[in-house]
């Protein structure tokens, strides 16, 4: 088990070593998730206080979006060059590739809620007062239901020539359990005065467990050199 | 047991002339109802050097594939050193290189990055040293901080070969190592097969280039559409007897 650890350590250093070098990942996510808080700004009317539940969903949007060019672009680095069966070819377990996937995008994710969060707080005038710790906790755990689920998907599909759209047609679908519940979560914090204390918060924590266990299981499966 | 060569100290794993380096009974491969390779049988002994040969789309590339343990076949089994890949394959990966048709090598890294990452999933000692010399052996510490994306073709070819050797494996994969290469790289590769396989290594090559492979293989194996049509030493072969099983139809 701690070789695995030091395997996935190792792997995920080299896939953020890749991207400090070319910030090509980040940065586009970024900017994406910015454009779609400013558009939905724009549709939506920004400048009118917004509670947690309707910033989650907002947020949400951009997190999803963002989130599924995270897996497409930590995946690709693999698919230059071949470098994925490199890596096949070494005496590892293979669920530490999918483990330091999981581990990069996340880390690429948050990166990505840092920034566009405060940039919607600003904007639509979100009020997270009541809760700020318990917004962050639903979101964070949601987000890793949704990239455990992106990170096996998009090792399917990075061999196709589909990717991109037939990612997120194959994500968005899975990962709404995961959103619908953090979306009822927020608006039981905000809209109805509740505590994290409830159901809720097991139920989510349950789908992540669930992608988590199902995607580490079937990863090895999916990988074609 | 070592080698001295060039700078390196090349450990050698000592021969057990009984045990056969691969080993493969009935072996087929299908991929969408298509047979890629059909009933394979064959054995390799340790510290053989063998040309794998055979027409475009003979099943060279997705034997290797199978041998490399990259993919597993669909019927058959298959052996290496002794022990059966379908329950073994994660220890035995640790002593297989493969030089493929792409280098495998990421290419915003640097060549010594790559190797030491490489090194450091094959649990090599000091990675950062076997790297090192390993880089020299292939004529390129020179470049050694340089990105993969700023090498020539040759120069990626090396680089990926440093990283086939870099857990020292007893067998060695080669498929189409020459194609893209200038003469000299293309010299200098073959010196390199001949030295490694001189040291002790089992060496299975496939290449397009017949007498190339002739020049340097004690044996041979030809394929045509995924069936084993001639397994004979090169000495006791002509290329116009191979080269007529290559493309007979």
């Amino acid at each position: 088990m701690i070789q695995i650890a030091r395997h996935v350590v190792l792997l995920a250093a080299k896939d953020l070593r890749i991207e400090a070098r070319g910030r090509q990942t980040v940065g586009l996510v970024i900017v994406l998730g910015i454009l779609i808080i400013v558009v939905l700004g724009m549709g939506l009317g920004a400048g009118q206080p917004m509670s947690g539940f309707g910033a989650s969903s907002i947020l949400w949007v951009a997190y999803l979006f963002g989130g599924v060019l995270c897996f497409e672009k930590t995946m690709s680095v693999e698919r230059h060059d071949d470098a994925l069966s490199g890596l096949l070819l070494a005496p590892i377990d293979r669920s530490a590739i999918y483990a330091s996937k999981l581990l990069t995008n996340l880390i690429l994710m948050f990166s990505l809620a840092l920034v566009v969060t405060p940039v919607a707080i600003i904007l639509f005038r979100f009020d997270l007062s009541a809760h700020p710790l318990g917004f962050a906790f639903v979101m964070g755990a949601g987000m890793v239901g949704f990239a455990a689920v992106g990170t096996l998907f998009a090792a399917a599909v990075s061999s196709t020539r589909l990717q991109g759209g037939l990612l997120a047609l194959l994500v968005f679908p899975l990962c709404l359990p995961v959103v619908v519940t953090s979306t009822q979560l927020m608006r039981m914090l905000f809209a109805e005065g509740g505590s994290l204390a409830s159901g809720g918060v097991a139920t989510l924590i349950a789908f992540d467990l669930m992608y988590l266990v199902a995607s580490w299981l079937v990863f090895e499966q999916v990988l074609e050199p | 047991m070592t080698l001295a060569l060039s700078s390196i100290e090349v450990p050698v794993a000592s021969c057990v002339c009984a045990t056969a380096a691969v080993s493969v009974r009935g072996l087929g491969k299908t991929i969408d109802d298509r047979d890629i390779l059909d009933d394979l049988t064959f054995e390799v002994p340790e510290g053989s050097f063998v040309a794998l040969l055979g027409a475009n789309g003979a099943g060279k590339s997705s034997l290797l594939k199978i041998l490399a343990t990259l993919i597993p076949p669909s019927r058959g089994e298959l052996q290496l050193f002794g022990a059966a890949v379908r329950s073994d394959a994660t220890a035995l990966r640790s002593r297989i290189g493969l030089i493929g048709h792409a280098p495998m090598l990421y290419r915003d890294l640097s060549a010594l990055e790559n190797l030491i990452l490489f090194g450091r999933l094959y649990g090599v000692a000091d990675p950062r040293q076997r790297a090192e010399q390993l880089l020299d052996y292939v004529e390129l510490s020179h470049r050694a901080s340089d990105s993969i994306k700023t090498f020539s073709r040759g120069m990626v070819q090396r680089a990926a070969i440093a990283r086939a050797l870099m857990h020292d494996p007893d067998l060695l994969l080669a498929d189409e190592p020459f194609s893209g290469l200038d003469a000299p790289s293309a010299n200098a590769l073959e010196r390199l097969l001949k030295r490694l396989h001189d040291e002790g290594r089992t060496i299975i090559l496939a290449n397009h280039d017949l007498s190339q492979s002739l020049a340097i293989a004690q044996r041979a194996i030809v394929l045509r559409r995924g069936r084993l049509v001639m397994d004979a030493p090169v000495g006791d072969l002509t290329q116009a007897e191979i080269l007529a099983e290559v493309s007979a139809t």
